[in-house]
């Protein structure tokens, strides 16, 4: 449907962008158009091609056919430059700055104002607070960018962009990192942003933030436009529908838990920060076998720091740990899984995989030093790549062959890859942390099932999500963490939304 | 999902490698021809210097400390750690292994055995305080392990230069080790310490491919945090890594002066510079055991012929050093660009 709807006058247009990776067919004749001061949603599961199109269109990959248009004239990306002097800016998942400067200087780097062949350091600070100021993007331009919080460098981000008069701003799932609040603030930033007439490209797998912010959505499947909508005469049933070619079930089937004996105790759990402050507060907690507990809060109210304490990443500063009635306080992370622990990292990137290490070798991470892995200290490397072949088989891991390194994988097959692993050790605790953060609809969806039958089996579920949403569909009793502390506990029957907000700002009266 | 990601987790793409060894080889040549000699002569040189019959046992015998050496550098590196205090360790060696038949009384076998092993075990525990100093008090290893090395350079010139010198000679140097307990001879120069360095570096190449220590280690290079999560004792593993790291390095100065100087001479280990031709080969092969220890024998080759060559043409045997630099700068720089093109 080359040009079919395109809008007259558009700003930006892509036509029949095709591009491959060896037999994978990753963009396949894509045909995109946004118009000047529209907010458009780029949807689609993972590895439908939402990620190579916006790097072609930022110039960091050419398409092997099909052409870029910028107000209606061709142009060529030789790399990421050509496409920025042309007026494009992104925003990464992963943030590309120097954590050591300030945030004055993150921006102008590579374009600094200059007096007499050194750095006009007024003007550029001036410049930097006069773009926060229009765009109402708080951040202070002499502040050094490694003590912001996430949302803030988010910021800096869209200011490098704006700096350099970036017209249209490719934003690749700016959500995934930040706290509700921090969201509000973006969708701000954004309608700002559309109001002065740039354009905004919205990359994102959650539902409400496309209703919520969008004009318009292009739905992306296996490579190809399936469907492409105005977001105010659409529903979220319907880009469902568009996305995985069927209806998705979001709430979880599942029977009313029948909790057994403590698998998880922790008692007067306290962990300081480097401050001597502290971050997790004398939890105290207990998990049950066969049960699923949740724990809601605000992002920065202690949840990792209780993780890490809860796994053996980091060492409790007071209080006692035990899984299945072992005393692991203060043990290493080993120590942890021989006591009975599986866990299921907040980040698969940075801590749940090693990136250019095969399937097999990513798989066989913590059964590596046992039976039928491993005897006497010597692997066999048959039996790993015969139990990758299944897991890859059995979770459905879209993946060439168990030799392939999973660094070549989308976010939610990576993912894949550590839930298949964590949940075959059929271990007596679980630990899920984030399990779906920028995962597909059916990958959520997938990974809810397994989170269930895991404790169905007669596995403790502790399941920590920045989703209300998640936990409310997953949990059987929830507990709300605020400032480092166990503020509350609420029976899944009586958790509500609004219940669980008051709770999370710490509003015991309120909620009661 | 690009092609350029995969392979540049690997340090020398297959083909790069001969390519860089062939832009080295014309590059020399021309520098030789601009200086006025024959590059052919000089090649040529270099190559009967270093492969022909009966120039081969010194090859080999230069290879021995060098390919350990590099072992000694490519084990850290296999779990992206970098063990810089070779030079102390081989030194700590070293001197153990030519104290130990001086003051120990036995047969000259027996002499051999404790001399090694007593040489392997001071200098892994010397290396294991660089480890303990990062795992316990957050000194990078980086530094701690370099620094190292002077300390143990002193002592050992200390007391070979003053409380246990060799007083029938004039320089800074222990008395000779005792016929019985030097390494017997094989051919030439080439003695029996060929064997044992071709046996560890078997040994280091089937731990790294086929046990459980090997995975925890690659894995542990490839991501640290993913390998601590997985139940990898990281500080341990560190600790345990540096100390076989070391007892190489100590290896290496133990069969230096049981098969070759007989003694320990102050400065006589470290002139030849085998740590850091070492730790070159290991950066060409990213650590990985196998290739680590072909480029550590194929420098080997490339300096004994240099040597020849000197003798022979009028050529300095640096032109052979140039080439090394040459051959790890075109790696590097193709490295480079690989990973940049692989980034997304």
């Amino acid at each position: 449907m080359p040009g079919s709807d395109a809008p007259v006058g558009a700003v930006l247009e892509a036509r029949g962008i095709v591009k491959r990776f060896g037999s994978l067919l990753a963009n396949d004749h894509i045909d995109l158009a946004v118009t000047r001061g529209e907010v458009h949603a780029v949807m689609g599961e993972n590895g439908a091609g939402k990620s190579t199109l916006m790097s072609i269109l930022y110039g960091m990959q050419q398409p092997d056919a099909g052409e870029i248009l910028l107000a209606g004239r061709a142009v060529h990306y030789r790399s990421a430059l050509d496409a920025i002097a042309e007026g494009m800016g992104m925003v990464h998942q992963a943030f590309k700055l120097f954590n050591s400067l300030a945030v004055w200087e993150n921006v102008v780097y590579g374009m600094e104002p200059r007096k007499g062949g050194l750095i006009d350091r007024r003007a550029a600070i001036d410049r930097v607070a006069e773009l926060a100021a229009r765009y109402q993007l708080a951040v202070d331009p002499s502040a050094t960018v490694g003590k912001l919080s996430v949302g803030v460098r988010q910021r800096v981000e869209i200011l490098k962009a704006l700096y350099r008069e970036a017209q249209i701003l490719i934003l690749d799932e700016p959500t995934a990192v930040l706290t509700p609040q921090e969201r509000d603030g973006l969708f701000d930033v954004i309608r700002h942003l559309a109001a002065d007439g740039r354009t905004i490209l919205f990359v994102t797998h959650k539902l409400h933030e496309v209703m919520t912010v969008t004009d318009r959505v292009t739905v992306l499947r296996d490579g190809r436009v399936v469907e492409k909508m105005v977001t105010a005469e659409t529903s979220p049933r319907e880009i469902i529908r568009a996305m995985t070619g069927r209806a998705v079930n979001l709430t979880v089937d599942k029977t009313p838990a029948a909790p057994g004996a403590p698998v998880l105790v922790a008692e007067a759990l306290t962990v300081l920060s480097e401050h001597g402050r502290p971050v997790v507060d004398r939890a105290t907690l207990a998990i049950r076998s066969g049960e699923i507990v949740g724990i809601a809060g605000v992002a920065g109210n202690g949840q990792t720091e209780l993780i890490e304490a809860l796994t053996g990443l980091r060492k409790p500063d007071g209080g006692r740990v035990a899984i299945a009635g072992i005393d692991v306080t203060g043990a290493d992370v080993d120590g942890h899984r021989v006591a009975g622990l599986a866990y299921i990292p907040e980040d698969r990137a940075v801590t749940g995989t090693a990136r250019a290490a095969s399937a097999t070798d990513n798989l066989a991470m913590g059964f590596h030093r046992h039976p039928p892995l491993a005897r006497r200290r010597l692997l066999d490397r048959g039996v790993m790549a015969e139990r990758a072949r299944a897991m890859i088989a059995r979770f459905g891991i879209r993946i060439a062959s168990e030799k392939t390194a999973v660094g070549t994988l989308s976010g939610g097959n990576l993912q894949k890859v550590v839930v298949a692993r964590e949940l075959s050790h059929r271990a007596a605790l679980l630990i899920a942390e984030q399990p779906t953060r920028g995962v597909d609809v059916g990958a959520i969806e997938f990974i809810h099932a397994e989170l269930v039958a895991e404790r169905d089996r007669g596995a403790a579920v502790l399941l920590v999500s920045a989703e209300l949403t998640e936990i409310l569909a997953l949990a059987d009793r929830i507990l709300v963490m605020y400032e480092g502390r166990i503020l509350a506990e609420v029976p899944a029957a009586e958790a509500t939304e609004e219940r669980l907000g008051l709770l999370m700002a710490g509003r015991l009266q309120e909620a009661a | 999902m690009s092609d350029t990601a995969r392979s540049s987790s690997r340090l020398p793409r297959l083909p790069a490698v001969p390519m860089a060894i062939l832009v080295g080889v014309l590059l020399g040549g021309l520098l030789v021809l601009v200086s006025g000699g024959n590059p052919f002569t000089a090649y040529l040189a270099i190559v009967t210097g270093s492969l022909s019959w009966s120039s081969l046992p010194n090859t080999l015998n230069w290879a021995v400390p060098l390919v350990g050496m590099t072992l000694v550098a490519a084990i850290p590196l296999r779990g992206g750690m970098i063990n810089l205090g070779g030079d102390g360790q081989m030194v700590v060696g070293g001197l153990v292994a030519a104290l130990v038949p001086l003051y120990l009384p036995g047969p000259g076998w027996l002499l051999i055995l404790c001399a090694i092993l007593a040489a392997m075990i001071a200098a892994g525990l010397y290396a294991t305080l660089a480890a303990w100093g990062e795992t316990r008090h957050g000194i990078p290893m980086l530094i701690s392990s370099l620094l190292l090395s002077y300390p143990a350079i002193g002592f050992a010139s200390y007391v070979v230069g003053f409380p246990l010198r060799d007083t029938t000679t004039g320089l800074a140097q222990t008395p000779m080790v005792p016929e019985a307990a030097r390494l017997p001879v094989l051919s030439g120069p080439l003695n029996a310490g060929i064997l044992i360095m071709a046996a560890v570096a078997v040994l280091v190449v089937l731990y790294d491919r086929f046990t459980v220590g090997g995975y925890e280690l690659r894995m542990r290079g490839l991501n640290a945090r993913f390998a601590g999560y997985g139940g990898v004792p990281l500080a341990r593993q560190m600790t345990a890594v540096m100390f076989a790291s070391g007892a190489i390095a100590g290896l290496v100065g133990a069969l230096i002066v049981l098969g070759s100087q007989f003694r320990y001479q102050d400065g006589a280990l470290l002139s030849p510079g085998y740590t850091w031709s070492g730790l070159m080969a290991a950066l060409l092969a990213g650590g990985e055991p196998l290739a680590a220890i072909l480029a550590g024998a194929f420098f080997a080759a490339l300096q004994t012929g240099g040597f020849a060559m000197q003798r022979e043409t009028a050529i300095p045997r640096v032109l052979t050093m140039v080439m090394q630099a040459i051959i790890i700068l075109f790696l590097a720089i193709r490295h480079g660009i690989g990973r940049q093109g692989g980034a997304r």
